[in-house]
């Protein structure tokens, strides 16, 4: 087992990765910007280092930065978390060639699922399910064009180097195709430096359901459930919930195994998440992996009673998986409400500032996961979440009456959050129905006046 | 806070006749209060930074020191271990007292088996040198304080 681990992220994750060590005797060591010196993460570690200027580029991405602090403070492993580097398969390489476990998969996996394309091409090998689409990065417009039109539209154009909802455009017609792919490619350069994109075909009310999966290092894989993280904005995920709610036992069983042999293919260790789309016939089809342990990991874990992080502790450490598939038992409903340092009211404005007031909500089911208290200043330099606030019923309807609950008891003040916004959610019939599918906010909860929500039809 | 200063401010309290004494610097915090007995309690109150760390680990790194008049505070660049001197036999790059010129090698900063030579910034003399030989050092941590002549 490692003695000691260095944290290569910050905020509330940071947070969760070091509650894990320390639970397990291990020793931390935190890295921070200079903007963090404040932070939780920073408090709650055995160690902490300073490694750059606010900017993540000079900090949470500086690869020589971590790498350096982490000799100097001589740790045997680094957990990325997720975000920067997690999914950065030049880390992970430098991690194992200065002797530093890098507590994930292994690098080709990371290289072979981060390349959208090439998994899409490792899954049709596989046999998994996966939306017609392009054979590769799409050359021209003419070939987007031809593509397009063999498999009708609508179509999506993707980054292949993207990944996490960015970089995607939409097209119904060949008038609006080839603007998409051409401003597809432009933003893909920017965004990821790479300027291949490939088409799929778009599912126009689909519903995202996702497998997570745990690897050893002795050659098991096996998976913990679905989760459902239909309720997006702008492909920004905003609730999750497990299990995934109306899909009948028989399609979950066939998803699971499809989700354990997609790990398989890209020879999966750790955890790790396979994400599907399920149309209105029920159909599946796979539309990434991504090889790290994901932001709504807790609802698994509260359902199943496993240790996430800690799992990937003991794998990376070498151990076996200490439980067969079988063992893995789903218990009750749960529910996680992402709450933002963000202005709903306003086209979801951040809203960065001091926290004069915080009360968290407590009591029997509920579990939050955050890296703020009272008198934190929220950085404009990083992402605006807050806190993770986790609901367990012995069923839907008992967590979300739950989360309800804990919501209203919750004051994170003055910032805006995006509180309100989850509370309209959680009261639309069509999401206690459990019939949310990824257009949902778009169709149903323009963010803005309570007339215009009344004026939509129900549900 | 020494033992001196600590007696002094008993006989602070003493003299004019206090009961109760609060002092708050930087990261330190000290009640003094008299007890019922006439003798003096006292209360150390450290601030949660602290209470997370061991003593002997890499520190968080103190908040910004006021700057005193013409004296520049040389910062790491970088992270890594701070050598004073070219090599271990080798006479230091800075001494104190030392008058040095922009562009004057501090010191070497090593970090993934590279050395990497820190330049002075500014020209003048060399009045404290703040970390010793082999250290470990973090990003911003102050070095040199360098007096302009």
């Amino acid at each position: 087992m490692f003695h000691k681990i260095l944290i290569a992220n910050r905020g509330e994750v940071a947070v969760r990765i070091i509650r894990a060590c320390r639970d397990l005797g291990i020793r931390t060591v935190a890295i921070y910007s200079k903007v963090d010196r404040e932070s939780l993460h920073v408090r709650f570690a055995d160690e902490a280092i300073c490694i750059g200027e606010a900017p993540s580029s000079e900090s949470y991405l500086n690869i020589p930065s971590i790498i350096s602090a982490a000799e100097i403070a001589d740790v045997d492993a680094i957990h990325p978390g997720y975000g920067f580097l997690a999914e950065n398969p030049h880390f992970a390489e430098i991690c194992e060639s200065c002797q530093i476990k890098f507590i994930g998969p292994k690098p080709e996996s990371v290289r072979l699922a981060g390349d959208k394309s090439l998994a899409r091409e490792t899954m049709r090998k596989a046999k998994v399910p996966i939306l017609p689409g392009s054979k590769g990065v799409i050359v021209d417009q003419a070939e987007a064009l031809r593509v397009a039109n063999k498999m009708g539209y609508p179509v999506i154009i993707k980054a292949k180097a993207g990944g996490g909802g960015k970089g995607m455009k939409v097209a119904h017609n060949d008038g609006k195709l080839v603007n998409a792919f051409l401003t597809a490619q432009a933003e893909a350069e920017a965004a990821f430096g790479d300027r291949g994109v490939y088409i799929e075909k778009y599912i126009t009310e689909p519903r995202h359901i996702e497998f997570q999966i745990l690897g050893d290092s002795h050659g098991t894989i096996i998976h913990l459930g679905a989760r459902d993280c239909s309720v997006q904005r702008r492909h920004q995920k905003l609730i999750e919930e497990s299990p995934a709610p109306l899909l009948s036992k028989r399609l979950m069983k066939q998803m699971g195994e499809m989700a354990v042999r997609a790990a398989r293919a890209f020879q999966y260790e750790n955890a790790g998440t396979v994400e599907f789309l399920v149309d209105e016939s029920e159909k599946f089809y796979f539309i990434e992996m991504n090889t790290r342990l994901q932001v709504e990991h807790p609802v698994t874990e509260v359902v199943t009673g496993i240790d996430l992080v800690k799992e990937q502790i003991r794998i990376a450490s070498g151990q076996k998986l200490g439980f067969s598939q079988d063992a893995v038992k789903c218990n009750g409903h749960a529910i996680e409400c992402r709450i933002n340092a963000e202005d709903p009211d306003h086209n979801f404005l951040p809203s960065p500032g001091k926290i004069e007031t915080l009360l968290l909500p407590g009591g029997p089911n509920i579990r939050v996961d955050t890296h703020v208290y009272q008198g934190y200043m929220i950085s404009p330099y990083y992402d605006s979440m807050v806190a993770k606030i986790i609901a367990h019923g012995k069923d839907r309807t008992e967590a979300i009456q739950i989360m309800l609950r804990a919501l209203k008891e919750t004051v994170i003040a003055p910032v805006k959050t995006t509180i309100s916004l989850h509370e309209k959610i959680l009261h639309r019939p069509r999401f206690r129905q459990g019939k949310v599918t990824t257009g949902f906010i778009e169709t149903n909860l323009i963010p803005s006046s309570v007339e215009q929500i009344e004026t939509r039809k129900a549900g | 806070m020494t033992i001196k200063e600590l007696k002094e401010m008993i006989n602070l309290m003493e003299e004019h006749g206090l009961t109760e004494l609060e002092i708050e610097k930087n990261d330190f915090k000290i009640r003094l209060k008299k007890g019922v007995s006439g003798t003096v309690v006292q209360e150390k109150v450290y601030s949660p930074a602290r209470l997370t760390k061991d003593e002997g680990a890499t520190q968080a790194g103190e908040p910004q020191q006021v700057e005193e008049a013409g004296v520049t505070v040389i910062r790491s660049p970088m992270v890594g271990t701070f050598y004073g001197a070219p090599a271990p036999d080798a006479e230091p790059y800075a001494v104190r007292g030392k008058e040095i010129q922009t562009g004057d090698v501090l010191c070497i900063i090593e970090a993934m088996k590279l050395m990497n030579e820190i330049k002075s910034e500014v020209s003048g003399r060399i009045t404290d040198i703040l970390v010793e030989n082999g250290q470990p050092v973090e990003f911003d941590q102050p070095l040199f304080k360098i007096q302009k002549l």
